[in-house]
């Protein structure tokens, strides 16, 4: 508890390629590595333990129907991906006047295809229909109650899919509009009257408990502050021979694991309102935040540009879509 | 047309006198009475030059022919009528030829005149000359294939434009029997007035003036002759089928026409979507000939069919058990399949007969690679009850969708429809080439049922449910241009000089992904420049009719010193499968192969193969040494020919043919290179840790088919196909090294271009080596 705690009040200098480290994971969209590896009190024995674990998965054969399985994954995602403009053929169409996102042929030919076709692969010998009759009685099981579900066609897939895609967008800019709001409200030396009067948001704002800070860009801090807090607890250990607790035992108890002291302590315990927040969808915390850039700072997250008063002459609006 | 023949007076005469003569009873016994003059022979008999002697006419005028005129005297080209050319058909001499027509071409005149079409073709022959573009529709043996085009030569007289009429057929068997049977039916020699042109086989002569031919020899005289000048007539037959060589022309004629009016066009479909050949091609007139068919009672299960084949096979013997006479046709969707069913049958079959009685069944299978020889059998007659007064015989025929359009074959009543079919895929974001089996279209379903009824009335069983046909099938099947790999049109679109790839004018324009992806290809092989302009290497390589890739390492070849061997490869892999694996002897087979197994991989397999064939000891009995070593003669000596021809193309073009000495212990390793020059966008790299590899640059999991022979299991591997079924596999691999790679196809190959992965960190560890080994190189120069 007291190593935990010292890392948070220990956290001064947050450094800037922690910082961007944590930004590119966030606007790649990469799912981070098992999450389990960082929020895990590691010792010594623990880390073999893991390294040794790690071994073997790696020399883990993976069986036929997983490498199967990966397979058609990998497969799917590929064709679902369509091939980037960079490539030299879209060169050589844009020379002759195609634009992406268009179709070939005579122009005005509205039956012309813009997607190719899809690939199944049909398994086994069920005859014609009997995929969708199976499906169907699948769901007449499964949601008796509701009754049957909508099959879902390929037109609804594909809306899903995109909207999926915009909100993983948003999100990413969620990330971006939260690191300006910081550096705007952090940054001491553009102070103005402005800042005067949200004053209390200035300086390290890891030193002061995270609640105090402005819900639109608490996430952020609080992320960083967990990063770093693993941080300093796995540097610690490092240094702390002393520490021989190590425990992997998946059925020790949790009251044990607090006994023990290798139970995670949580820091943040409550946070109705960042929770509430959270809930929003992206694109709404996105516009939230926007909006209180521009308030406040004359700030355009679309622009990218500060403009000098309150009248903001030049920007084209508040959404991105009026920024072309 | 007339200034042309100053004789015509001359030869117009002999004409009228041939006809009052009754001097040649013995050529021509059922027309004898028909004769009101004495025949002088001796006008016809100076043969070709003088037969077309008569072409002209545009300044007689039609009352002045007389009614017992023949040939081309009194035949106004584009005014002629149907009654004009039945008397010139019925002879007594060739009006094409000049000889005297013989008792076997009068007997196939009676049966050519009870065609459907033939009713219709004063209807046909108006519209043509009035118009420079015809669709006509007519169903699969309304006789249009055959007929169509000698109504057009009467008309049109390419012999006097020194031009020629081309049909042309999507399938080269089709192109050369039905030319075959049109020359039967004019009563000419085949490879004369009538013959025919498919890929490496040219059966035509000076006198041709009908030519049929695959479509996509047609596309590939355009090349060199962008308006098709030599012909007056281009009938496109089967134009339904929408291959990729029938769209392709499709676009191509439709420029073509605008510069060339005198050129006229016929397109020949056998189903309904007619309507939309018409608007494409600019509201051209349509006509229809409906076919000789009796309506068709359809029958759907009650709910879908877990197993398909299973059902298919219950209901071929239900109906063996229950119905009156006449013959079953059963769609499936392969050769395995269609075997193994036609073994079940015939089980089940002799079951029957033994226990309650059933009439005889004999069973066909019938598909693309089966030998001619086997194809044939499926128009034996159906056999005969075993004791007079019992249950009826019957035959039952089991086919891919090869019996849906392009073969009639009468005597069906009953056809068994599971609603699959076989049917090819590209997809250009994994460049995967496969045969998968999909469910059919509508259109097909249709086509399917109608083969029921071309005798009498009949029955087709869908195997699936009334709804499932509403809802689970596609109107008609997506044409091939969208369903292929683009590469070898595009080479072949800019050789027909057309450069505005993007907005050219198809009938269904693939996705634009397609097209980038074989711009792409394209460039990489260095056939296009980075402006999309044809290179001179890109020149050369549309030269071959080969896909690119092959084509483009049958050219460098010569750089490796294996240019011989490099031949004799692309035409194996032109061809169909050499080796035979049957299932009743598939250890044989196997142990057979391994003979002949190089531990490097497939290709050099295939070659070994090949070499062995092409020694004294296995010529002397090719058959026999084919038979024991399960191999297809049949592809051997296809890949023979095709060899023959790619070798003449290369003589005529200087590609060297040169090889390493066989001792040589390069010798492998140059071939292994020059698969390289072309197959490197093929390639895989073996997956650390298990078995699979993946492919270059699309990440796709692949294993290796198991049809290979390769045992080295190197890291690299060059592969012929990437083939879906519910695993990927590649076949037809062989090994190859990353240094290779990198020195061979350097811009392919060009790092930075690579996402950070497995893949990469192996390149740039080659790239390493590379660069050691040269400072080793160097070092050693140095002292």
């Amino acid at each position: 508890m007291a190593s935990s705690k010292a890392s948070i009040d220990g956290n001064i200098n947050v450094t800037d390629d922690i910082m961007d480290d944590a930004m590119d994971d966030y606007m790649s969209m990469t799912i981070p590595e098992s999450p389990s590896n960082l929020t895990q009190f590691e010792t010594s024995v623990q880390r073999r333990g893991r390294k040794r674990r790690e071994a073997e998965s790696r020399a883990h054969q993976a069986s036929k129907a997983e490498l199967a399985h990966q397979a058609r994954l990998n497969r799917d995602e590929a064709l679902n991906t369509s091939l980037p403009v960079s490539s030299k053929g879209y060169q050589m169409m844009a020379r002759l006047g195609f634009k992406a996102g268009s179709a070939l042929g005579k122009e005005g030919n509205q039956q012309a295809r813009k997607e190719p076709l899809g690939v199944f692969v049909k398994e086994g010998r069920a005859g014609v229909g009997m995929d969708r009759e199976r499906k169907r009685k699948f769901e007449d099981d499964t949601d008796r109650g509701e009754g049957i579900q909508k099959r879902q066609t390929e037109a609804v897939f594909r809306e899903r899919q995109a909207r999926e895609r915009e909100q993983k967008r948003a999100e990413g800019l969620c990330w971006g509009a939260m690191r300006v709001l910081e550096e705007f409200e952090s940054d001491d030396t553009t102070t103005d009257k402005d800042k005067a009067d949200k004053g209390e948001n200035a300086g390290s704002s890891t030193s002061k408990a995270t609640t105090a800070i402005n819900v639109l860009w608490r996430e952020l801090v609080k992320d960083r502050d967990e990063k770093e807090r693993l941080r300093r607890m796995r540097y610690d250990l490092q240094q702390t021979l002393s520490r021989s607790t190590a425990h992997d035992d998946p059925d020790e108890e949790k009251q044990d694991r607090q006994a023990w002291g290798t139970e995670e302590e949580e820091i943040e315990v409550q946070d109705p309102e960042l929770d509430d927040f959270n809930r929003l969808e992206p694109a709404e915390r996105l516009r939230r935040m926007v909006e209180y850039l521009r308030e406040n700072w004359r700030y355009c997250f679309w622009c990218k540009f500060q403009y000098p008063d309150g009248r903001m002459e030049g920007c084209p609006g508040v959404t991105e879509n009026e920024h072309g | 047309m007339a200034d042309r023949r100053p004789d015509l007076e001359d030869g117009g005469r002999p004409v009228k006198r041939l006809r009052t003569e009754d001097s040649d009873p013995k050529t021509n016994p059922y027309l004898a009475h028909m004769y009101q003059d004495q025949p002088d022979d001796s006008g016809y008999n100076t043969g070709y030059s003088n037969g077309y002697g008569h072409g002209n006419g545009v300044k007689l005028k039609p009352e002045g022919r007389s009614a017992s005129s023949t040939g081309f005297g009194k035949m106004p080209r584009h005014q002629t009528t149907a009654d004009m050319a039945r008397r010139a058909e019925d002879g007594p001499n060739n009006p094409f030829s000049g000889q005297p027509l013989s008792k076997k071409y009068l007997g196939i005149l009676n049966t050519r005149r009870g065609l459907p079409v033939h009713a219709q073709r004063d209807e046909f022959l108006k519209m043509y000359q009035k118009s420079q573009i015809l669709i006509f529709v007519g169903e699969t043996g309304s006789g249009k294939t055959t007929q169509i085009p000698q109504f057009v030569l009467f008309d049109d007289q390419p012999h006097i434009q020194r031009k020629l009429v081309a049909c042309t057929q999507p399938r080269r068997v089709a192109a050369m029997s039905v030319a075959q049977r049109v020359a039967d039916e004019m009563d000419v020699k085949l490879g004369e007035e009538v013959g025919y042109n498919i890929r490496f086989e040219d059966v035509t002569g000076p006198k041709t003036i009908l030519k049929y031919m695959t479509d996509g020899m047609l596309l590939r005289e355009a090349m060199n002759d962008n308006d098709l000048k030599r012909y007056s007539t281009i009938i496109l037959d089967e134009a339904h089928e929408r291959t990729l060589a029938t769209d392709t022309l499709m676009g191509l004629l439709k420029e073509v026409v605008q510069r060339r009016p005198d050129l006229k066009i016929v397109v020949m479909s056998a189903t309904l979507d007619a309507q939309k050949f018409q608007s494409y091609f600019n509201d051209a007139p349509l006509l229809a000939v409906p076919g000789r068919t009796h309506p068709v009672e359809i029958f759907y299960t009650q709910a879908p069919e877990r197993d398909y084949v299973e059902a298919a096979l219950r209901t071929v013997l239900q109906i063996h058990a229950t119905e009156p006479e006449g013959d079953i046709l059963l769609f499936l969707t392969g050769e395995e399949e269609i075997e193994d069913a036609c073994r079940k049958i015939n089980l089940e079959v002799d079951e029957m007969i033994r226990e309650v009685d059933a009439g005889p069944l004999k069973v066909y299978p019938l598909y693309g690679t089966l030998p001619p020889m086997q194809q044939q059998r499926i128009f034996d007659p159906a056999p005969t009850s075993r004791i007079p007064g019992g249950r009826p015989g019957r035959k039952c025929i089991v086919s891919t969708n090869i019996a849906e359009t392009s073969l009639t074959i009468d005597g069906i009543v009953y056809v068994v429809d599971p609603g699959f079919s076989k049917q090819k895929v590209y997809n250009p974001r994994i460049r995967v080439e496969s045969l998968l089996v999909s469910a059919i279209s509508k259109a097909s379903a249709q086509q399917r049922a109608g083969r029921a009824g071309r005798t009498r009335p009949g029955k087709c069983f869908r195997l699936y449910t009334e709804d499932a046909f509403k809802k689970e099938l596609i109107e008609t099947t997506y044409p091939e241009i969208l369903r292929s790999n683009l590469s070898s049109t595009v080479l072949d679109l800019k050789k027909l000089g057309i450069d505005d790839l993007v907005h050219f004018d198809l009938m269904d324009p693939p996705a634009p992904e397609t097209l980038m992806r074989a711009l792409e290809e394209l460039n990489y092989l260095a056939c296009l420049d980075d402006d999309g302009e044809l290179t001179a290497l890109g020149q050369l390589a549309s030269e071959f009719p080969l896909d690119p890739a092959l084509a483009v390492m049958l050219i460098s070849s010569p750089e490796f010193y294996c240019s011989n061997e490099i031949l004799s490869l692309t035409a194996l892999l032109s061809v169909p499968q050499i080796f035979v694996r049957p299932a009743s002897a598939r250890k044989r087979a196997d142990e057979m192969k391994a003979l002949f197994a190089h531990p490097d991989g497939d290709h050099l397999t295939m070659l070994n193969v090949y070499h062995a064939f092409k020694s004294p000891p296995a010529q002397e009995n090719p058959k026999q040494w084919c038979h024991e070593h399960f191999l297809s003669l049949r592809a051997l000596q296809s890949a023979d020919n095709v060899r023959l021809q790619l070798k003449r193309i290369m003589e005529s073009r200087e590609v060297e043919l040169v090889s390493t000495p066989f001792e040589d212990k390069k010798y492998y390793e140059n071939i292994r290179r020059a698969l390289v020059a072309g197959f490197f966008m093929q390639v895989a790299m073996k997956d650390a840790g298990s078995k699979t590899y993946v492919t270059i640059k699309d990440n796709q999991n692949v294993l290796l088919h198991p049809s290979t022979v390769l045992q080295t299991e190197g890291e690299w591997l060059v592969y012929n196909e990437f083939v879906l079924t519910t695993k990927n596999f590649v076949r037809t691999v062989t090994t190859v090294k990353a240094e290779w790679l990198l020195d061979i196809a350097p811009n392919y190959y060009d790092l930075s271009t690579f996402t950070k992965g497995p893949v990469k960190s192996a390149l740039e560890r080659a790239v390493q080596k590379i660069r050691r080994k040269d400072a080793q190189k160097s070092q050693y120069s140095k002292k």
